[in-house]
């Protein structure tokens, strides 16, 4: 279990992390979701202890990451940047990791098993594909095999294959009651991994729900409609007290079901030549989010103004 | 031990399918990988003992150490042996007998450095500090690494180059036995003074977290400016000579000083240099707890 409350980071004038607050809860997949420069990783290493809070806090399993004192065993993370030494071989990478929280060596073997480099254990990291990168990385968080599994753009520089192992492995650990939360600029991606939804724009809490309800209340639908009366079945509809827009020839009618309407049109004797449910994507959702805080950050005077 | 499933027994190799129902499980958030201890200052220790042999710069640098501080004690004592015999060189016999220190103190300033610059370079520093959150600990398992290895190399570089240099000095009659006065002083002080610079350049890479801007600090303090502050007038600009780390903390590493440099008695010397190093090294920690890394 995560915990941010009133979660700030500020760089200067620059807010990276603005107020956050939110519960990361066992059991399921929450995805962190944002645009790139959004505060997502800011924010993971905030939880990791890397960076110090400007105010607020952010607890793990009660506490601080920091007064763990086995963190690898209570917190798994993949760090977005590669954080090891390009000469020193994978195994030998897990190896100090592993001497440092008292965790067997055996446990090596596994986590490298898991991830499908016990081949290439040997080879100087360097010389591993961003994939294998990634791979290693994952690794590492799962070395301790810890309740609380925290993974930053995890598919980035991975195949098909490797997109859908880390998109079963998520469901999986989620699935065995572990807390996994994964952050991604790619709203597709958590849309296939994702139980629950985090949204960042600019620092700031966006959405914070249910993937259902995501989809429920940002994801908009409309019923298109053509008719060769158009006038009239607008007339028709708006009368009725429904949401309408029309685009030269056609309706967007918002508020009612796609038989409501054609029953409401149908019932005056008007023709419908078109009759369509259109649902916007969850990207579209994501970039109708996201797209405020972008126009949020073109008054970046008053920003600095506020931190001040 | 707990008898909790872990995660090795999950299917989640590449390529293989989701998971069945059967696998979800509740996890006692207190549970442990079977076999681990709680982890205290040895596995901090022991983590940073890996991650030192585990890089070749590490083997790199105490070979040059090796190569630099005996090598060049012997090449140099024997090239100069027949003048120090005639006495042409206006120089103790005893000053030579370490004289490769001037290079090989270069591979510890270096080996120092590395050792904290190279994880800020490569991003290392955020596993570490991750693995390790009390960064305290960090830094006192590297200094305890750093120091017990470059003591070991300092120590057996030196009396290597005393054996190798001084049989030449033995030949023109003017060896020194290792119960003369300084000689085992000196021999054991290579090691003392070598693992001081390591901290020394450690705490500098703290600080300044660039492996080349670093290096070039350490190294011009304790070189250029070593000598340079040589040639600063009067009482006081001897007294900032003497003072300065590399000059301080040089003396107790030489069985006898070359002329023209004024330098404090080596015991006195080196308790200066201790103390500098300290201080470097407690504020170098004090910025490094509070930094983000």
């Amino acid at each position: 279990m995560i915990v941010a409350r009133g979660l700030t980071k500020t760089y200067g004038p620059k807010t990276a992390v603005d107020h956050l607050s939110f519960t990361v809860g066992p059991g399921r997949v929450t995805g962190f979701l944002g645009p790139n420069g959004a505060g997502k990783s800011t924010t993971m290493r905030m939880i990791l202890g890397l960076d110090r809070p400007t105010s607020g806090s952010v607890t793990v399993n009660g506490r601080s990451y920091a007064a763990s004192p086995a963190p690898l065993r209570e917190v798994g993370a993949l760090l977005e940047a590669r954080a090891l030494h390009p000469g020193r071989s994978a195994r030998d990478h897990l190896r100090w990791l592993a001497a440092s929280n008292g965790i067997p060596r055996t446990r090596i073997d596994e986590v490298l098993d898991l991830v499908g480099l016990e081949a290439v254990a040997e080879q100087r990291v360097g010389r591993f594909s961003l994939g294998m990168g990634q791979r290693l990385g994952i690794a590492v968080a799962l070395l301790g095999d810890p309740p609380v599994v925290v993974l930053d753009e995890p598919v980035n520089g991975l195949d098909p294959e490797g997109i859908r192992w880390v998109r079963n492995l998520a469901r999986e650990l989620a699935g065995q009651g572990r807390t996994v939360l994964v952050s991604s600029h790619l709203m597709s991606e958590m849309a296939l991994t994702a139980d629950h939804l985090i949204v960042v724009g600019r620092g700031r809490m966006l959405a914070d729900c249910s993937m259902a309800d995501f989809i429920t209340e940002h994801a908009s639908s409309y019923v298109r409609v053509r008719s060769p009366r158009v006038s009239d079945a607008e007339a028709l509809l708006r009368g009725n007290g429904l949401d309408v827009d029309r685009l030269d020839d056609e309706l967007r009618v918002r508020g009612r079901n796609a038989a409501e309407i054609g029953e409401l049109l149908g019932g005056a004797g008007l023709y419908v030549h078109e009759l369509a449910l259109v649902q916007s994507s969850l990207e579209d959702a994501f970039m109708t989010l996201t797209a405020d805080s972008v126009e949020y950050a073109t008054h970046p005077a008053e920003t600095a103004g506020a931190v001040r | 031990m707990s008898a909790t499933p872990t995660m090795s027994t999950a299917p989640a190799r590449p390529g293989s399918g989701s998971s069945s129902a059967a696998d979800v499980v509740r996890l006692d958030p207190n549970r442990h990988v079977p076999g681990v201890r709680q982890p205290g200052f040895a596995q901090v220790l022991h983590a940073e003992w890996v991650k030192f042999w585990t890089v070749r710069s590490t083997r790199w640098s105490l070979g040059l150490l090796f190569a630099l501080g005996a090598g060049l004690t012997t090449l140099v004592c024997w090239a100069a042996a027949t003048d120090l015999a005639a006495g042409d060189t206006g120089e103790a016999p005893a000053a030579f007998l370490t004289w490769g220190l001037l290079f090989s103190q270069l591979t510890a300033l270096a080996l120092g450095t590395l050792v904290v610059t190279s994880e800020y370079g490569t991003g290392m520093m955020r596993a570490t500090v991750t693995a390790v959150p009390r960064r305290g600990r960090v830094v006192a398992a590297k200094v305890v690494v750093l120091t017990v290895v470059l003591f070991v190399a300092g120590v057996v570089t030196a009396v290597a180059g005393y054996l190798g240099g001084n049989w030449f000095l033995d030949r023109e009659g003017v060896g020194l036995a290792l119960s003369d006065d300084g000689v085992l002083r000196a021999l054991l002080g290579n090691g003392l003074y070598l693992a001081g610079l390591g901290v020394f350049a450690l705490a500098t890479g703290l600080l300044i977290r660039h492996t080349a801007a670093a290096l070039t600090v350490g190294m011009a303090l304790v070189l250029v400016v070593g000598n340079v502050a040589y040639a600063l007038p009067g009482t006081w600009g001897e007294w900032v000579a003497k003072l300065l780390p590399g000059n301080a903390g040089g003396a107790v590493a030489q069985v006898a000083p070359f002329n023209g440099g004024a330098v404090l008695a080596p015991w006195t010397g080196f308790g200066v240099f201790v103390a500098e190093v300290a201080a470097l090294l407690l504020v170098a920690v004090l910025v490094f707890r509070r930094r983000d890394a």
